[in-house]
């Protein structure tokens, strides 16, 4: 008697289509250091899809203002979108208090806005970096969900894996073979560590190269942006 | 055992109506009647895009004629593949949108930027709610002495070149185009460039035709071609005998 | 007016004995008294003009618009309550969208006067609605059709015409486009005639100064727009040197 129904029920299944599937990656990393009194953020050029490089001039960074810039590797999509949301966030707060936005504050709404997606996530891997109030370069490294944490130096995106660990013997100077004091990275010491990273994380990684956008965040000169070309394979 | 068979039963009789209550709106899961490639370039004095008059049903090249070709205003044009019933939804949001700005009477006109920028945030939107359009789009323009060339796709993404290609014109096109594209081109050479990489895609996109539209956004306005068919020639050595090939090449 | 005072005028939905219906009546003197709004179908077009009385000199020219775009393909012109005359506009072009969007085509002009109509009707039917103080034309042009005009007043009765006329003045408006041959009439020359309408029904010595708007739909491109400016001067500077030089002659 129940045979029939025992029969249909696999095949009634079947037939479901997978579901729309919201998400795309389009590759990308992004280093952020901070130094005494600068900091260096920045971002790679290339958009990927798939094996395919459908352009390799996007801007993956914003400045939020003269002393916070944020960085973004993930679904490009996603990335323009919480730029926006953060750009916008941090404009009405400066026109309604008439101070510039804080790193620590960017941080925190980053951090919320990110939260506040937590069960549909911006697919996005974000870094921050600024001076903070005493004009002391710190970076920020966050998760696609909002967990972060006030670091001296990150690496976010496809190329995390093959850069963050250079970073750490380079900056902090962890893993080091004779347990060598920490000393601070001049400004053209980390950009030439900054540039030698995604370089060599280019080799290696479809999802990096073209260029690299680097911003430079001093106080006296604010942030100041430029292009370092990778190669284009 | 009995006990098995009889929860089994009971779902399979509420499958159906379960799955009825549960999502009673049906999203785009699938494309059904889709363009394909759309390929744009820039030049020195205007943008050049073109599509294929082919609108597939399947496999099945369903619409020979079909437009995938828009003049929006009288300096942005837009080109789509993807799901063709999608586009013209696209096409009435945007007719809506430019009627809009008419009926205001204030100079005000939609740029090739503005365009292109109001299509990135529906695709996202529309993707946000799990039931996206499904296109590629090309919006191409020439306003205030300034070339546009932009793309949007069904996720969102919207980003500017100087070329630019969707579907299979990604493969095969981008890499002709990059190679072709000079900042000092004509749009008669571009026209021509745009000619050769659909050329090459209906040798090898199994879903294209070779009856192509080309747009212009000049100084002098958009225009749309009539459509018309590109010469082919099958007669090279590769096409006529494959082994000849497989000395040099694996495929 | 013999019946003002009966009770009778106090509500739309209510008729006096002798089958009045006094608050549309009173809509109705409301776009009576505004300035003279003219519409005419010529041979490759149609075209709207509207006398609009300047209520101080401190205006900014242009501005309190009378004469409205409603789609690519249709035109609107205001007789009487300004606001009340925008949201029928706004309303048209609710239409005119909805329509494109079911068939994809412009709005035929008779479906478009039709819904206006009906919706400006059914503002006189309740007691919690106050009927549309403003007569409006709207103009259209159809690629088959080619040019037509039409009238709605308060009552929302609705009419297709050659020449229509509203406003202060319309009766001797009216006498003057009867003798125009729109069978012959072109747009362009158009622009003179309503000129010469509006000037003869203005009296400068009593009304207030006035500004003239138009607006149009020619053929040649099936395309609404208002009338330029320049186009609108040289055409009110002809009229009034033509009314000059009648008065001398006489």
């Amino acid at each position: 008697m129940w045979n029939a129904s025992v029969v249909a029920v696999p095949a009634t299944e079947s037939i479901q289509r997978p579901d729309f599937m919201p998400y795309q990656n389009n590759g990308g990393t992004v280093v952020a250091i901070g130094g005494e009194d600068y900091c260096i953020v920045s971002a790679t050029t290339r958009l990927g899809l798939g094996f395919a490089i459908p352009t390799r001039n996007v801007c993956r960074y914003s400045i939020l203002n003269n002393r916070v810039v944020l960085a973004t590797a993930g679904m490009f999509a996603d990335t323009v979108t919480l730029h926006k949301v953060i750009k916008a966030r941090v404009k009405i707060y400066e026109e309604q208090q008439d101070k510039p936005f804080e790193l620590r504050s960017a941080a925190q709404l980053l951090s919320n806005t990110l939260y506040y997606r937590r069960f549909f996530p911006y697919y996005t891997f974000n870094v921050l970096g600024g001076l903070d109030e005493d004009g002391q370069g710190f970076v920020y490294g966050f998760d696609a969900i909002g967990s972060g944490e006030k670091v001296k130096v990150v690496c976010n995106g496809t190329g995390q894996a093959l850069i963050q660990p250079i970073l750490d013997n380079q900056v902090e100077r962890k893993q080091q073979y004779e347990n060598k004091q920490i000393t601070n990275l001049s400004l053209e010491e980390a950009l030439d560590l900054v540039k030698d990273v995604f370089t060599s994380a280019g080799e290696r990684d479809i999802y990096t190269g073209d260029a690299v956008d680097i911003c430079i965040i001093t106080k006296q000169r604010g942030v100041f942006v430029e292009t370092f070309q990778l190669k284009q394979d | 055992m009995e006990l098995h068979i009889s929860s089994s039963a009971t779902k399979a009789e509420n499958f159906s109506s379960a799955q009825l209550f549960v999502d009673p709106t049906r999203h785009t899961t699938a494309p059904l009647v889709t363009g394909g490639s759309v390929v744009g370039i820039k030049c020195s004095d205007g943008v050049v895009i073109a599509a294929d008059t082919l609108a597939s049903y399947g496999s099945l090249a369903r619409f020979q004629n079909f437009s995938r070709l828009m003049k929006v205003t009288d300096s942005c044009m837009l080109g789509g593949g993807g799901e063709v019933s999608d586009f013209q939804e696209i096409q009435r949001l945007l007719e809506n949108l430019i009627t809009k700005d008419f009926c205001f009477n204030d100079e005000h006109i939609q740029t090739p930027r503005s365009v292109h920028q109001y299509l990135g945030r529906v695709l996202y939107a529309q993707r946000s709610r799990l039931n996206p359009l499904w296109n590629s789009l090309l919006v191409g323009g020439y306003a205030a002495s300034q070339s546009f060339l932009g793309v949007v796709d069904l996720y969102g993404t919207t980003f500017e070149s100087e070329v630019l290609a969707t579907g299979f014109g990604v493969l095969l096109g981008l890499p002709l185009l990059r190679k072709a594209y000079r900042p000092d081109l004509s749009i008669n050479e571009g026209i021509k460039i745009v000619e050769d990489v659909f050329r090459v895609l209906f040798y090898r996109d199994a879903r294209s035709i070779n009856r192509i539209q080309v747009a212009t956004a000049t100084s002098a306005g958009v225009t749309i071609s009539e459509p018309y068919s590109l010469e082919t020639k099958w007669d090279f050595e590769g096409f006529v005998n494959p082994r000849s090939t497989y000395d040099e090449s694996t495929w | 007016m013999a019946s003002i005072g009966t009770g009778y005028d106090l509500s739309a939905t209510t008729f006096s004995p002798d089958g009045r219906v006094f608050q549309v009546e009173y809509a109705q003197k409301a776009a009576d008294s505004s300035g003279l709004t003219i519409g005419v179908c010529c041979k490759d077009g149609v075209v709207l003009a509207v006398e609009k009385i300047l209520l101080s000199k401190m205006l900014l020219k242009e501005s309190g618009r009378r004469v409205h775009l409603i789609d690519q393909h249709a035109i609107l012109a205001v007789a009487g309550m300004g606001p009340d005359g925008r949201q029928l506009a706004t309303r048209a072009r609710q239409e005119c969208e909805q329509y494109r969007n079911i068939f994809r085509t412009p709005m035929p002009g008779h479906l478009l006067a039709e819904r206006i109509a009906g919706y400006v009707h059914v503002h006189s039917l309740y007691w919690h609605v106050r009927p549309f103080g403003c007569t409006v034309m709207i103009g259209t042009w159809e690629l088959k059709q080619g040019p037509s005009l039409y009238m709605i007043d308060p009552s929302g009765s609705f009419y297709r015409y050659y020449g229509c006329a509203a406003g202060k003045g319309k009766q001797g408006a009216k006498t003057g486009l009867e003798k125009l041959d729109f069978r012959q009439l072109s747009c362009d020359d158009a622009l003179l005639e309503l000129a010469k309408l509006i000037n003869a029904a203005h009296d400068e010595s009593k009304d207030k100064p006035y500004e003239m708007e138009m607006i149009w739909i020619k053929s040649d491109t099936g395309k609404a727009s208002l009338v330029p400016p320049y186009l609108i001067e040289t055409v009110r500077q002809r009229a009034e040197q033509l009314a000059r030089e009648e008065e001398m002659a006489d």
